[in-house]
């Protein structure tokens, strides 16, 4: 069995060197990839679409459809995480462990007993907890809003350097996700519940797909972004830099609350309990 | 409006699948009519599409106004048209047959199912529309994915696993795609596929355009399960919940069958396929071996949904080997077994799932006495039995007569024998089915309590679909003439004869 695995990487290897021979030559000014299709994003971009960046021009309106897509991936990588994963847990876990915060002694309630009313000074912990240490926490609560504010940064100038919607969005739910390490995972459910979280994936994807649907409903095809100019109050190709900041609002909502789904529901076995 | 049909077809599922999961948080019972609205929008759009296509001309859509190969472009002719019919028809029957059984297996999580459910066939419906090769991809992703997640959601031990092997060999098929893809965007520069094709004549010698054409096939052979390729398919299928493979198992090998008839026909053209390079004789000679590999392997199946599932690899078998034949009866034969083959999968795997509804089971042991207990169903199967084996006036027999004579005519006659040889293993497999379900009474230990004579029939909801997919196979078989006529002959190019 090894030899035919080795036996079938080797053709398949010779196949895709064989096929390098017919290959254009390494930068190769007159390769059909560099003047066939590609002359009109770089030249044109600018004029058409009103976007420095000629890979947003490309990524988000020329191929939008294809990115539209794209985000439609992941949401649904994170709509299977949660159909696989999670479970419902009706009295929550067999045992609860919690920490009294004064003399560091830690009790663990069996199920369905009561647990400690008095919050104040018993804390809930982790089953695999660790000390806390106040240096990765205190700088993680004064790094978070700086990640957040560069996450919107980097959603924003999309049009002008490397970013956009993805990027942005990534480094937006890092952000939330390092807050469920540097705590733990019910302190960043506090502050985006599971429904919210749900909600917003959908909605992020609903804002691309439903700007593309409104250039229909004004009377252009999908994602014909030139037709919003009306809403926008400005020219046909200032519309079209306006629509993809749309869209890429859009992915960056979606990638952010995927981002942070697929953490939750992978960390807590699907609980929504105890995080990592 | 009707302009638009195109994209609609598309994003009215997608924007519904949307709703759908918003809608799992807020209202639950609000999931199953969006899916329903949505696939039955589809439908619409579908067949507006192809009584376009018949009676006007190709249906062409700039998507973002963009012209190709610029932007991307929709294109609708007699081939995809008629896809694109069977594709959504057969995924809205599904939803309304299957709606019980998904209401008792994810009650929790209705949301969540038919938002995979809606996007695993919207993405079936991106793949057929477009006319773009990379575009292709991403939708060929997110059916992919969908699906992975629909059928890890079976049987709790063995479903994971099952979509796990299916993940890496999806994954693999799907990557050549692309690699292809990406070789021949290297040497024509373009992604729309009728440009590719206008400008690969002059690169008909080309290695580079031989290895892209060679990988695309393998990939899309791997995501089709073509013998030896198929490994992943029978378990997946197997221990999936039953509304996931009645949808999954009917649509994702003829889609990928389609993908294979596009890219000979449009993207590579058959002058190439069939006369730069000569390959098309061994093609066939792998498809009698996938024809007679999926019969045997079917005979050693001791469980219906299993010995379903091989058939299916001897179905798969009997498209490509028409297609390759490389003559007009042939490719007729296969693209016609593609829409026949699409209802008569439907049929049998929706049997399957009215019988584990009732039986809570699907192996032979289930089946004793069940021609008493189901009948209506069982009658059902009875007549999808005979379609899948050929006999008349069901439609199976229609394209495996095209097939027959495709290799007739091209004088190859291994073919011919691997088909009917499948069609007496198949006479073989559904007999012993009737068999066990007419002659052998339950066993004490299944019967229990329950009176052996009672009829235990699956609900009305579930029946009326069925039987409106039984029928359906003997009027298409009715309709053939008019179907190959009006659409197929005019899908197959005028360069094969």
């Amino acid at each position: 069995m090894k030899a035919a695995g080795l036996l079938i990487v080797i053709l398949t290897g010779g196949l895709l060197i064989y096929a390098t021979a017919d290959f254009p030559p390494w930068a190769y000014p007159q390769s059909p990839a560099s003047t066939h299709v590609s002359p009109r994003y770089i030249e044109k971009s600018i004029e058409e679409t009103a976007v420095p960046n000629v890979v947003t021009a490309v990524l988000a309106d020329y191929r939008g459809y294809d990115t539209m897509f794209e985000t439609t991936v992941i949401f649904a990588a994170g709509v299977a995480c949660f159909l696989l994963l999670r479970i419902r847990v009706e009295e929550g876990p067999e045992e609860q462990l919690f920490r009294h915060s004064l003399t560091g002694m830690t009790i663990r309630i069996k199920d369905g007993r009561k647990a400690p009313s008095d919050l104040e000074e018993f804390e809930r912990i982790d089953a695999h907890w660790v000390p806390q240490d106040l240096i990765i926490k205190t700088v993680c609560r004064i790094l978070i809003p700086f990640i957040q504010l560069f996450a919107l940064y980097v959603i924003a100038f999309g049009h002008h350097s490397p970013g956009g919607g993805f990027q942005g969005g990534v480094i937006l739910g890092a952000s939330v996700i390092v807050l469920a390490m540097s705590h733990d995972l019910r302190s960043s459910l506090q502050r985006m519940g599971e429904k919210v979280n749900a909600l917003l994936c959908a909605a992020g994807v609903l804002i691309y797909a439903g700007t593309g649907a409104l250039c229909l409903a004004m009377g252009e095809n999908f994602l014909d972004y030139g037709i919003l100019a009306p809403l926008f109050r400005c020219d046909p190709v200032m519309a079209r830099s306006n629509g993809i900041f749309m869209v890429e609002i859009g992915v960056g909502i979606a990638v952010m609350a995927t981002m942070i789904r697929i953490y939750n529901n992978v960390s807590s076995a699907g609980r929504y309990d105890e995080g990592l | 409006m009707s302009q638009h049909y195109p994209v609609l077809l598309v994003t009215v599922p997608l924007l519904s699948a949307f709703l759908i999961s918003i809608s799992g948080w807020l209202n639950k019972r609000l999931c199953f009519p969006i899916a329903v609205a949505a696939l039955a929008s589809a439908s619409f759009f579908s067949a507006g599409l192809l009584s376009k296509v018949i009676h006007k001309n190709v249906v062409l859509y700039r998507l973002g106004g963009w012209a190709p190969p610029w932007g991307i472009a929709y294109r609708v002719d007699y081939l995809n048209g008629l896809v694109l019919v069977v594709v959504s028809l057969v995924a809205l029957i599904n939803l309304i047959s299957t709606y019980r059984s998904v209401e008792r297996e994810f009650s929790e999580k209705l949301g969540a199912f038919y938002t995979l459910y809606v996007l695993f066939v919207t993405g079936l419906l991106g793949i057929t529309v477009t006319g773009d090769a990379f575009n292709l991809y991403v939708l060929l992703e997110i059916a992919s994915l969908t699906g992975y997640g629909l059928i890890a959601m079976g049987e709790e031990d063995r479903a994971p696993l099952a979509s796990l092997n299916y993940v890496y060999m999806g994954t693999i098929g799907a990557c050549f795609y692309l690699l292809g893809i990406g070789y021949l965007y290297i040497v024509t520069g373009s992604l729309n596929m009728a440009d590719i094709s206008a400008i690969l004549p002059s690169l008909y010698q080309s290695r580079a355009v031989l290895s892209a054409f060679i990988i695309c096939m393998v990939g899309v052979w791997l995501k089709m399960a073509f013998f030896p390729l198929h490994a992943w398919l029978p378990n997946a299928y197997t221990f999936a919940p039953s509304a996931a493979s009645s949808l999954i198992a009917p649509l994702m090998t003829k889609v990928m069958v389609y993908v294979m008839l596009r890219l000979m026909l449009t993207v590579f053209t058959p002058d190439f396929v069939f006369s730069a390079i000569d390959i098309n004789r061994s093609i066939v000679w792998l498809a009698v071996i996938a024809i007679s590999m999926g019969a045997i392997l079917a005979l050693t199946a001791r469980n219906l949904k299993k010995m379903l599932t091989y058939i299916i690899v001897a179905e798969v078998g009997y498209m490509v080997g028409g297609a390759w034949l490389g003559n007009r009866a042939g490719m007729t034969g296969a693209i016609l077994h593609l829409v026949n083959d699409a209802l008569m999968t439907l049929c049998v795997f929706l049997v399957v799932g009215n019988i584990v509804y009732r039986m809570k089971g699907h192996s032979f042991e289930d089946l004793r006495g069940l021609f008493r207990k189901m009948p209506f169903t069982m009658g059902a199967f009875a007549i999808g039995a005979l379609s899948i084996i050929g006999v008349p006036p069901t439609c199976g027999f229609f394209s495996k007569w095209y097939l027959l004579w495709g290799g007739i005519q091209a004088g190859h006659y291994a073919f011919v024998a691997a088909l009917l040889f499948s069609s007496l293993v198949n006479v073989v497999l559904f007999f012993r089915i009737f068999e066990i379900g007419y002659y052998e009474s339950p066993t004490e230990a299944h019967g229990g309590g329950h009176s052996q004579g009672s009829i235990e029939e699956a609900p009305l909801s579930m029946l009326v679909p069925l039987y409106l997919v039984a029928v359906g196979l003997v009027v298409v078989g009715l309709y053939t003439g008019a179907i190959v006529n009006n659409v197929i002959r005019l899908a197959v190019p005028p360069g094969i004869v």
